[in-house]
C-alpha cells in the first residue's frame, strides 16, 4: 500500500515529464487504434462495394461457367432454383443474370466487355448500380434493347446518353451475333476497373441474342447477414451438389486475402508505433531514475529490498499507463465516431484508389473486439519500457549512491 | 557490556591493479552496547568509508566486520538489505527522507517493510515523533521542514525498525549551531535513557564534545581511541 502511495505521488512530483509519458501512452493507443479503424473502414468499404456492385454474397453457376463463361453453361432450371432461393428465410433478395462477353463499339472504337443481363426489378434489390447511377435512368422508360454502362467507358468509347451502340457476342449456337442498343443510364460504382469493363442491359434483350431463352447463367444472392455467407453456403453446397455456390471470398479469394494481408500489416504499423512509445517511456523513466539515484540508494541503505524498488518503478510507469490507456481510448472513440460519420476525404489520391475498387472517403470502423488486445498491448509496452529503467535502479550502489547529488 | 561491533584488520582498497588508495587500512575496533562514540578525523581519513562498511552499505576488501558475533562481509546483497533493516538505523549528513512522504510515513515506512501491525506502527510513530519534538509536523512534507527538523525525523526513521544501534554520518553538517545542539541532547537522551547505541562521524567539535568516545582516524587507520567526559 506504502509502495502505491510512494509510486503515485512520485509520479507527479515532475508534472510536466508524467504528463508527457501519459500523452505518450494516449496518443500512441488513439494512434494505433485510429489506423486500425482507418483500415478496417477501408477494407469493408472494399468488400461492401464488391457484393454490392458485383459479386453479392452467394453465387450460383453451373461449374463449367466461371471458367470460359461459355454461353451454353447455363444452371439447369434456373429460374425455378432462383424463386426457391427467394423463399428461404435468410436469403435477403436474389437475382439471375445472364452474363456473356463480347464487344461494344461505336462508330469510331471498340472495347471488350462482361455484358449482364438482368432483371431490372430483382437487380435492384441485389446492386448498387440503380444508386451509382449518375446520368439517365436504370431501364425505367422500358423501351427495348436498353443498355446501362459506365461513365469511364463511355469516355473510351466516346458516347454519350441515348448514344446508339453495338454489341457483338457469341451465340448459344456459337454464331456471332450483333445488337444494337442505345445507352440509357451511365453509372460510376467505387471501381473503376468494374465500370469499365461491365454493361447492363435486360435479361429478355441479351437472352434473344445469345438464344438462351429463359435460362440463366448466374444466381445472385443478398443475405440478411453477409457473417453468416459460409454457412449458408455450406447447406447449399450439399443441397445442389450439381452446381458451383461459391460465397464472395471464394470468387474473389484476392480480396480476402488482402483483408487478411491488412490485418497483419495493421499489427505490424502498430508494433513500429508501440516500438517508439516504448523507447519514448524507457528515455522518460529512465530520466526519472537517475535523477532520484539518491534517494534509491537511501531506499536501500534503510532497508528496501531490491524487488520492492525494482516494483516501484515498475508502478509508476503503470500509473502512468492507467491513466493514459483511458485517454487514449476515449480519444479514439471521439474521433472514430466524427470521422464515422463524416468520412475522411482521400479525393487527391480518388484515381488510384478507385482503379483499385477503393472508395475516396473512408468511414473509420472499430470492431469493440479490437479495443481490449490494443488496449492490452499498449499497456504491456509501457511496463515492459519501465523494466530496464528498473533494473538500471537495482545497480545503484548505496554507499555511491546516497551521496549522489 | 555485550559487543555490538567488532572490527577485525578492516581495509578498503580503492584502484588495487593500478594505484592502490587505501581507505581505511586495517582497522581493529570494537564497540559496546549502549556507546555513544564519535568517529573523527580530517576530510579523507575514511570515516565515511569505515561507516559504510560497518552498516554493509559496502564490502570490504579485506578483514572482518562482526554485528553481534555475525560476519556482515560473507552476506550476499539481498541478505545485507534485510539485515540493515532489522539491525541498522541510518542518520545521513544530508537528511535523505523520502520527499513525497509525510514525517509520519516516512517514520512509518521502514516499519511497514518490517511488516509490523498497523497498532504497533501507529503508537511508535507517535512516540518517537513526539521524542523529536515534531508530534504538530507529523503531516508536514520534508521540504515544509527546517533542515534541523528532517534530521529530527532521520533520527526517528532510524529509531522506528528498533536497531540495534544508529550509524550518523555527519549527522549536524548541514544544520545551524541551534538545530545541531538540539538534535545532539535528543541523541544523547536517546543513549542515556533508551540505552541506544551510536557511532556518528563528524568535524564538529561540539558533535564531538557530547562524545562519551573518541576515535580517531588518519589515512584509514586508528591512531587514537580515547575515553571523553561529555560536556
Amino acid at each position: 500500500m506504502m509502495l502505491l502511495k510512494i509510486a503515485w505521488r512520485n509520479i507527479w512530483r515532475n508534472k510536466m515529464r508524467s504528463i508527457v509519458v501519459l500523452s505518450s501512452v494516449a496518443i500512441g493507443l488513439f494512434a494505433g487504434m485510429f489506423m486500425i479503424a482507418f483500415f478496417q473502414g477501408l477494407m469493408k468499404q472494399e468488400v461492401d462495394n464488391a457484393i454490392e456492385t458485383q459479386l453479392s454474397h452467394i453465387q450460383v453457376h453451373n461449374p463449367v461457367f466461371p471458367e470460359d463463361k461459355e454461353v451454353g453453361a447455363l444452371i439447369e432450371n434456373g429460374s425455378g432454383l432462383l424463386e426457391k432461393f427467394k423463399q428461404d428465410p435468410a436469403v435477403k433478395a436474389a437475382s439471375g443474370r445472364v452474363i456473356t462477353t463480347g464487344m461494344i463499339s461505336c462508330a469510331s472504337t471498340a472495347a471488350g466487355v462482361e455484358i449482364h443481363g438482368i432483371v431490372v426489378s430483382d437487380e435492384k434489390n441485389i446492386s448498387s448500380v440503380t444508386v451509382d447511377l449518375t446520368e439517365g435512368s436504370y431501364f425505367s422508360r422500358g423501351g427495348k434493347n436498353e443498355i446501362v454502362i459506365g461513365k469511364k467507358l463511355a469516355g473510351k468509347l466516346a458516347v454519350q446518353l441515348h448514344s446508339k451502340i453495338v454489341l457483338t457476342i457469341q451465340t448459344k449456337s456459337g454464331d456471332l451475333t450483333a445488337g444494337s442498343f442505345r445507352v440509357a443510364g451511365l453509372f460510376r460504382s467505387r471501381n473503376s476497373s468494374f465500370d469499365e469493363t461491365t454493361v447492363f442491359t435486360k435479361q429478355d434483350d441479351l437472352a434473344q441474342l445469345l438464344g438462351t431463352g429463359k435460362e440463366i447463367h448466374e444466381i445472385a444472392l443478398l443475405l440478411k447477414d453477409g457473417k453468416q455467407a459460409d454457412p449458408i453456403a455450406a447447406s447449399y453446397k450439399k443441397q445442389y451438389p450439381s452446381l458451383l455456390v461459391q460465397t464472395w471470398s471464394e470468387i474473389e479469394p484476392e480480396m480476402a486475402m488482402l483483408t487478411g494481408l491488412m490485418d497483419q500489416m495493421m499489427y505490424i504499423i502498430i508494433g513500429i508505433i508501440l516500438l517508439a512509445l516504448m523507447f519514448g517511456i524507457i528515455n522518460t523513466m529512465l530520466m526519472a531514475v537517475l535523477e532520484r539515484q539518491r534517494e534509491f540508494g537511501m531506499l536501500m541503505a534503510i532497508g528496501m529490498n531490491k524487488v520492492r524498488v525494482f516494483f516501484m518503478v515498475l508502478l509508476e510507469s503503470f500509473m502512468l499507463t492507467c491513466i493514459g490507456l483511458p485517454a487514449g481510448i476515449l480519444l479514439t472513440i471521439v474521433f472514430v465516431r466524427y470521422f464515422a460519420s463524416r468520412g475522411i476525404d482521400l479525393s487527391a489520391f480518388s484515381e488510384a484508389l478507385s482503379q483499385l475498387g477503393f472508395s475516396s472517403i473512408v468511414y473509420p470502423e472499430l470492431q469493440q473486439s479490437m479495443f481490449l488486445p490494443i488496449t492490452l498491448m499498449t499497456a504491456l509496452s509501457a511496463i515492459l519500457s519501465a523494466i530496464y529503467p528498473a533494473l538500471k535502479a537495482l545497480q545503484f550502489k548505496p554507499a555511491v549512491a546516497i551521496h549522489k547529488i | 557490556m555485550n559487543t555490538i561491533i567488532e572490527l577485525h584488520n578492516l581495509s578498503k582498497v580503492y584502484n588495487p591493479k593500478t594505484i592502490p588508495v587505501y581507505a581505511v587500512n586495517g582497522v581493529d575496533l570494537q564497540i559496546e552496547e549502549g556507546e555513544f562514540t564519535a568517529l573523527v578525523g580530517p576530510s579523507g581519513s575514511g570515516k565515511t568509508t569505515l561507516l559504510n562498511l560497518i552498516g554493509g552499505l559496502d564490502y570490504p576488501s579485506g578483514g572482518e566486520v562482526k554485528i553481534e558475533g555475525v560476519d556482515i562481509t560473507k552476506m550476499n546483497e539481498n541478505k545485507l538489505i534485510d539485515f540493515r533493516l532489522k539491525n541498522i538505523g541510518f542518520v545521513f549528513q544530508a537528511y535523505n527522507l523520502i520527499p513525497v512522504l509525510t514525517a509520519r510515513e516516512n517514520v512509518e515506512f521502514v516499519m511497514l517493510m518490517q511488516k509490523k501491525p498497523k497498532i504497533e506502527r501507529d503508537k511508535l510513530v507517535a512516540d518517537l515523533l513526539t521524542e523529536v519534538g515534531l508530534s504538530d509536523k507529523r503531516d508536514s512534507r520534508p521540504s515544509e521542514l527546517s533542515g534541523g527538523q528532517q534530521q529530527r525525523v532521520a533520527v526517528a526513521r532510524a529509531l522506528a525498525s528498533k536497531p540495534r544501534f544508529i550509524l550518523a554520518d555527519e549527522p549536524t553538517a548541514n544544520l545551524d549551531s541551534k538545530s545541531a545542539t538540539n538534535l545532539l541532547e535528543i541523541m544523547a537522551k536517546l543513549n542515556k535513557e533508551d540505552h541506544m547505541t551510536f557511532l556518528f562521524s563528524t568535524h564538529d567539535q561540539r558533535v564531538i564534545d557530547k562524545a562519551r568516545r573518541i576515535v580517531t582516524l588518519v589515512d584509514g587507520k586508528v591512531i587514537s581511541d580515547t575515553k571523553n567526559q561529555p560536556h
